[in-house]
């Protein structure tokens, strides 16, 4: 998918989407590998250009250790949006189960240039929040299923 | 005279059967002139229940799923809530929010 149909970059002109681009840098991380950890540093934000990303989170699973995939992000999706909201540390542990490749872009840069053009700055915060907002709506309804099964299960 | 020897021999006999007794009361026990009794191994002694008279079964033994199987399965079932959830979100009803699941790890 080409980075301007990027959910991040909806409603951007090709010139202001050429512009950021340009802030960041592209990264391939092989398959396996992996992106960023829970509890790092989260000093930039990820456009998937290519492959697919999972969210995972630790869970104990008969003793052990296990990472759990809590959300897939594909190609055109966003990742890492802990860089931009404070305390910018990541809540989960993100791998590439195939090669992939994405679009790393710092954090100072996006602040100093949403600085200097506001508009881009609002157009993508906005964007942000829908990709936020979309993640807690989902996640509600998700903790409300587990919650009614759990009800049912204590009340049979 | 037969009399004072009788009292003699009979204290003297008294005073050898206190001193044998004696003797065998304050004598040192060696465990290795002694052959010790075979000890068996107990039973373990089952807690005690108070309070109640029913007997608790002993615990079934469950199927073991291998934990790979099992994480494939909170993975499945992790999608089928969020494309559950994607259904909720796309058309908000009551009826969307509470459908069954045919995840295998719930059922």
């Amino acid at each position: 998918m080409a980075p301007e149909q990027s959910e991040l970059l909806k409603d951007l002109t090709a010139e202001e989407v050429q512009r950021i681009l340009a802030l960041g840098a592209r990264i391939a991380v092989p398959s396996g590998a992996s992106l960023f950890h829970l509890g790092d540093p989260a000093d930039r934000l990820f456009l998937i250009e290519r492959g697919r990303i999972r969210l995972t989170l630790p869970m104990q699973v008969r003793g052990r250790e296990e990472d759990v995939v809590v959300e897939e992000r594909t190609s055109g999706q966003t990742v890492g949006w802990s860089a931009l909201i404070p305390p910018h540390k990541f809540t989960l542990a993100a791998t590439a189960p195939l090669e992939t490749e994405v679009i790393a872009l710092p954090r100072e840069e996006l602040r100093k240039h949403f600085a200097a053009n506001p508009t881009v700055g609002y157009k993508i915060t906005l964007n942000l929040a829908v990709v936020i907002g979309h993640r807690l709506q989902l996640f509600q309804a998700m903790w409300l299923r587990e919650m009614q099964r759990t009800v049912e299960k204590h009340s049979a | 005279m037969e009399m004072f020897l009788m009292v003699l021999c009979m204290s003297m006999f008294g005073l050898a059967i206190a001193a044998i007794a004696f003797g065998a009361a304050t004598r040192p026990e060696s465990s290795s002139s002694r052959v010790q009794p075979e000890l068996r191994p107990v039973k373990a002694v089952a807690p005690g229940r108070f309070f109640t008279d029913q007997v608790i079964p002993p615990a079934a033994p469950r199927t073991h799923v291998p934990t790979e199987i099992l994480l494939t399965q909170i993975e499945n079932h992790v999608r089928l809530e969020q494309a559950a959830a994607e259904s909720f979100l796309e058309s908000p009803s009551h009826a969307q929010l509470h459908t069954k699941t045919t995840s295998a790890f719930v059922n």
